[in-house]
C-alpha cells in the first residue's frame, strides 16, 4: 500500500439552472503518489460530490478536453499530478476567459471559430490540383521541420486561457490560431497568406500579442504558440515589404511518372519466401 | 427560466493584465512595459503642455523649473527616468524576439518542453541586469552628485 | 496590410527615439559633461531660446516629437482597444487617439518654432 496525503480540493461550482454567481466547495481526499487531478475529481465525484461535472476523455493528454485551471494556472487535469503541485489545498475551477456552462465545463465553441477563420488548411495556387491532380508534392525534412512542431496541438484551448489579451479582448484570435496560421503559410506546399490577412492582419489579429510568454507556458504539448506567433510577425513583416518567400505551388509538384519512379527506386527488396 | 443566462460569464478581464500570478518571469515584464509605456506617453504629452509655458514670458518659465528642482519632482523624475530605461531595454529584448530572434528553431517536441521564453531566458536576464545596472547609475548621478 | 504597416512603423522609430532621446537627455541632465554648464543653466529661459535657435536642435525635436508620439499613441491605443469595445466605439477611439496626436504635434511644433523665431533675451 502506497503512503497517501491528505489533500484538500477547493472546487468551483457553478450550476445555471440555481446559481447566478459560482461557489466554492471544499472535498478532502487521501491522495496517493500518482494520481491524477482528473482521478481524483472521478474518486471526488464518487464518493462526496455526485453532481460534479466537468469534460474529460482520454486520460492520457490527446483529447485536449479536461483542460482546467489548476492552482491558478490552466493545466490539463489528465496529465497533472496532484502531490506534483505541492500545495496541501488544491483549488480547481474552470478555464477562464471561457464562459462556463457548468462546474468545471468551459466553452470551447469560441477557440473553435477562431481556429476557423484563420483558413486553418492548405490553399493551394491552382485550386484545379485538387480535383485532377498532376503529380504529388515535393517536401523536404527541412520543410517539414519548419512547421510540424506546432502541429501538435489538441486543441485544448489553455493558451487562450492564459493569455492576457484574451482576458479582455474577446475577438482576439489568441494563441491558437494565430501559431496554426503560421503552421500552415510557413508550409511549402500552401499559397493561402492573402487569404489569411483578412483575420490576422486586422487588429484582433496578430499585432495583439505582446509576447507575454504565458500560452507558452501552458501548453501541455510543447507547441510553443507564442513562437508560432513572433515567426507569423517576422513573415508579415517580410511580406509587406516585399521580401516575403515567394512561393508557386505547381513547382513544387512532382510529376506522377516521377513519383512512380520513386516508388520503384524505394520499393522493398524482393520477397524470399 | 426564460431570462436565466445559460453561462457564467468568466473573462479575467483587467485582472488577466495585471496578474500575473504563477506564470513566468516574462509575463510580470508585460505588465511592466504596459505600466511604463503608458506612464511615458502620459508624461510625454504633459511635457510638451508644460513646456508650452514659455510663452507666457520669462518669469512663468523659471517659476515652472523652480517648481521642478523641489525633492518631490526629483523623486518623480527618477521615476520616469527608471521607466524609461525599464521600457527601453525590455523594448529592445521584444523587439528582437518578436522578430523571431533569440528563439532558436522550431523542433519536434520532446518532454521537458523547451518553449520560447525560455530559450530566450539568458537574453532576458542580461537585458534586466543591464537595465537595473543603469537605473543605478541614473540615480547615483541623480541623488549624490 | 494596414496592422503590419501601423506595427512596422511602431518599431522603426525605435532607433530614432533612442538617438534623438538620447541628444535630448544630454542635453538637459549631462549639461556639465557634455556643454560644460550646470543643469540649472541648461534649463534657464536665455539658455534655453538660444538652444531653441539652431537649425539642427528644431529638426531634432520635430522629428522627436513625431517618433515618439506616434510610438507612444499607437501603444496606447493598442491598449485601449484590447478592452471590449463597441465597434463604434473602437472607431471612435482610433480617431480620438488621432485628433490627441495631431493636436499635441501641432502644439509641440509651434512651440519650437516659435522658440526657432524668439527675438532672443
Amino acid at each position: 500500500m502506497t503512503d497517501t496525503k491528505p489533500i484538500t480540493f477547493r472546487i468551483r461550482r457553478y450550476d445555471p439552472d440555481v446559481d447566478t454567481i459560482p461557489h466554492w466547495e471544499e472535498h478532502k481526499l487521501n491522495v496517493p503518489d500518482g494520481m491524477t487531478v482528473l482521478e481524483a475529481l472521478h474518486e471526488i465525484k464518487a464518493e462526496q460530490a455526485p453532481t460534479l461535472a466537468w469534460r474529460s476523455s482520454c486520460r492520457m493528454g490527446v483529447c485536449g478536453s479536461c483542460g482546467m485551471f489548476i492552482n491558478h494556472l490552466p493545466m490539463l487535469a489528465c496529465q497533472t499530478q496532484v502531490l506534483h503541485l505541492g500545495t496541501d489545498v488544491v483549488t480547481v475551477a474552470p478555464l477562464p476567459n471561457y464562459d462556463n456552462v457548468k462546474d468545471l465545463v468551459p466553452n470551447l465553441e469560441p477557440l473553435i471559430q477562431k481556429h476557423a477563420a484563420i483558413k486553418p488548411f492548405i490553399i493551394l495556387s491552382n485550386s484545379k490540383e485538387i480535383d485532377e491532380p498532376t503529380g504529388e508534392f515535393i517536401q523536404t525534412p527541412e520543410q517539414r521541420d519548419e512547421y510540424s512542431q506546432f502541429t501538435f496541438c489538441i486543441k485544448c484551448g489553455l493558451c487562450l486561457a492564459a493569455c492576457p489579451t484574451v482576458a479582455t479582448d474577446p475577438l482576439f484570435l489568441g494563441p491558437q490560431a494565430l501559431a496554426q496560421a503560421y503552421r500552415y503559410t510557413v508550409d511549402n506546399r500552401d499559397c493561402g497568406l492573402q487569404e489569411r490577412l483578412e483575420a490576422i492582419d486586422a487588429f484582433h489579429g496578430l499585432y495583439q500579442c505582446h509576447m507575454a510568454g504565458a500560452c507558452s507556458q501552458a501548453c501541455p504539448k510543447g507547441v510553443d504558440p507564442a513562437f508560432g506567433i513572433q515567426l507569423l510577425k517576422r513573415t508579415l513583416v517580410l511580406d509587406s515589404i516585399g521580401f516575403g518567400k515567394k512561393k508557386s505551388s505547381l513547382a513544387r509538384v512532382m510529376p506522377l511518372a516521377d513519383v512512380v519512379k520513386a516508388i520503384e527506386e524505394f520499393a522493398p527488396p524482393p520477397r524470399t519466401v | 427560466m426564460a431570462n436565466k443566462p445559460t453561462a457564467y460569464n468568466n473573462r479575467l478581464g483587467l485582472k488577466g493584465w495585471v496578474y500575473a500570478g504563477n506564470y513566468t518571469f516574462e509575463r510580470y515584464l508585460y505588465i511592466g512595459h504596459r505600466l511604463s509605456g503608458l506612464g511615458l506617453i502620459a508624461y510625454m504629452v504633459l511635457h510638451i503642455i508644460e513646456t508650452a509655458n514659455r510663452m507666457r514670458g520669462e518669469e512663468a518659465w523659471a517659476a515652472l523649473m523652480g517648481l521642478f528642482a523641489s525633492p518631490v519632482f526629483k523623486i518623480v523624475e527618477y521615476l520616469l527616468f527608471a521607466a524609461a530605461v525599464f521600457h527601453a531595454m525590455n523594448g529592445v529584448r521584444l523587439l528582437l524576439v518578436e522578430l523571431g530572434f533569440f528563439l532558436g528553431k522550431p523542433q519536434e517536441p520532446i518532454f521537458p518542453y523547451k518553449s520560447s521564453v525560455m530559450k530566450h531566458r539568458p537574453l532576458t536576464y542580461i537585458i534586466m541586469l543591464l537595465a537595473g545596472l543603469l537605473m543605478a547609475l541614473g540615480g547615483s548621478s541623480l541623488f549624490f552628485k | 496590410m494596414r496592422e503590419t504597416r501601423l506595427w512596422s512603423l511602431h518599431i522603426l522609430v525605435i532607433p530614432v527615439i533612442a538617438v534623438l532621446l538620447g541628444m535630448h537627455f544630454a542635453v538637459q541632465h549631462y549639461a556639465p559633461v557634455f556643454y560644460g554648464m550646470s543643469v540649472e543653466k541648461a534649463r534657464d529661459f536665455a539658455t534655453m531660446i538660444e538652444r531653441g535657435k539652431s537649425t539642427a536642435q528644431f529638426v531634432v525635436y520635430i522629428l522627436l516629437l513625431a517618433a515618439g508620439l506616434y510610438h507612444g499613441l499607437y501603444g496606447t491605443r493598442g491598449i485601449i482597444r484590447e478592452l471590449p469595445l463597441s465597434p463604434a466605439l473602437a472607431k471612435v477611439v482610433d480617431w480620438g487617439i488621432l485628433t490627441v496626436g495631431v493636436l499635441i504635434f501641432a502644439l509641440g511644433t509651434y512651440v519650437t518654432w516659435w522658440t526657432f523665431v524668439h527675438p532672443g533675451v
